[in-house]
């Protein structure tokens, strides 16, 4: 059962981070440095989307897992997002009144993903 | 959640992975049942309670029942 499910959340990752890695591939070797706006907008978007598409992966892979890798995932998963968007919260408003270096939106996520690392070990259960 | 699990799986030879396949759920999820890390849920507990032939409160000790 569970080999299925996560055979299927492997394919999509690797698929949705495939593309995502062969765009930014070609970004680094030029590919679309001749590009203008509009394009550059809608460029912006379709690098985005396999991103989104992982978050998709994941929360489908939670679904179609069982109970108790349902629950412990949803637990780490909200408490990665809950911690991520206080610290994201937090520098925020150091940037605005302490001056502090800007962070950049697209290290959110590899931000959660680092934090859903440093929690998920103490996580343990779905009490 | 006290539990029985792994006496009657141990009764009948069952690995987790085995009761896990018989329940349809993942090994993780019986190891987490019998360690009382998840409690499971009405589907579930049925579940169990069929596959070990015996009713779910001897399978499960209902924390609000006086003993």
């Amino acid at each position: 059962m569970s080999t299925t499910v996560d055979q299927k959340y492997k394919i999509r990752t690797a698929l949705f981070m495939g593309g995502y890695v062969l765009v930014n591939v070609a970004a680094i070797f030029g590919a679309f440095d001749d590009m203008k706006p509009p394009g550059t907008w809608a460029f912006a978007l379709v690098v985005a989307a396999p991103v989104a598409g992982h978050l998709w992966a994941l929360l489908r892979w939670m679904q179609d897992s069982d109970e108790f890798v349902r629950a412990i995932s949803a637990k780490r998963f909200i408490a990665a997002t809950g911690i991520t968007m206080a610290l994201v919260s937090a520098w925020g408003f150091m940037e605005v009144y302490a001056k502090a270096p800007h962070f950049p939106l697209v290290m959110v996520l590899p931000g959660f993903w680092a934090v859903w690392g440093f929690t998920a070990p103490f996580i343990r259960t779905t009490h | 959640m006290k539990n029985r699990l792994k006496v009657l799986r141990a009764e009948r030879n069952w690995t987790q992975e085995e009761l896990g396949k018989r329940v349809g759920v993942s090994r993780q999820a019986i190891n987490a049942l019998e360690t009382e890390k998840h409690d499971p849920s009405l589907d579930l507990a049925y579940r169990i309670s069929k596959e070990f032939g015996t009713p779910v409160e001897t399978i499960f000790t209902n924390p609000y029942q006086p003993s």
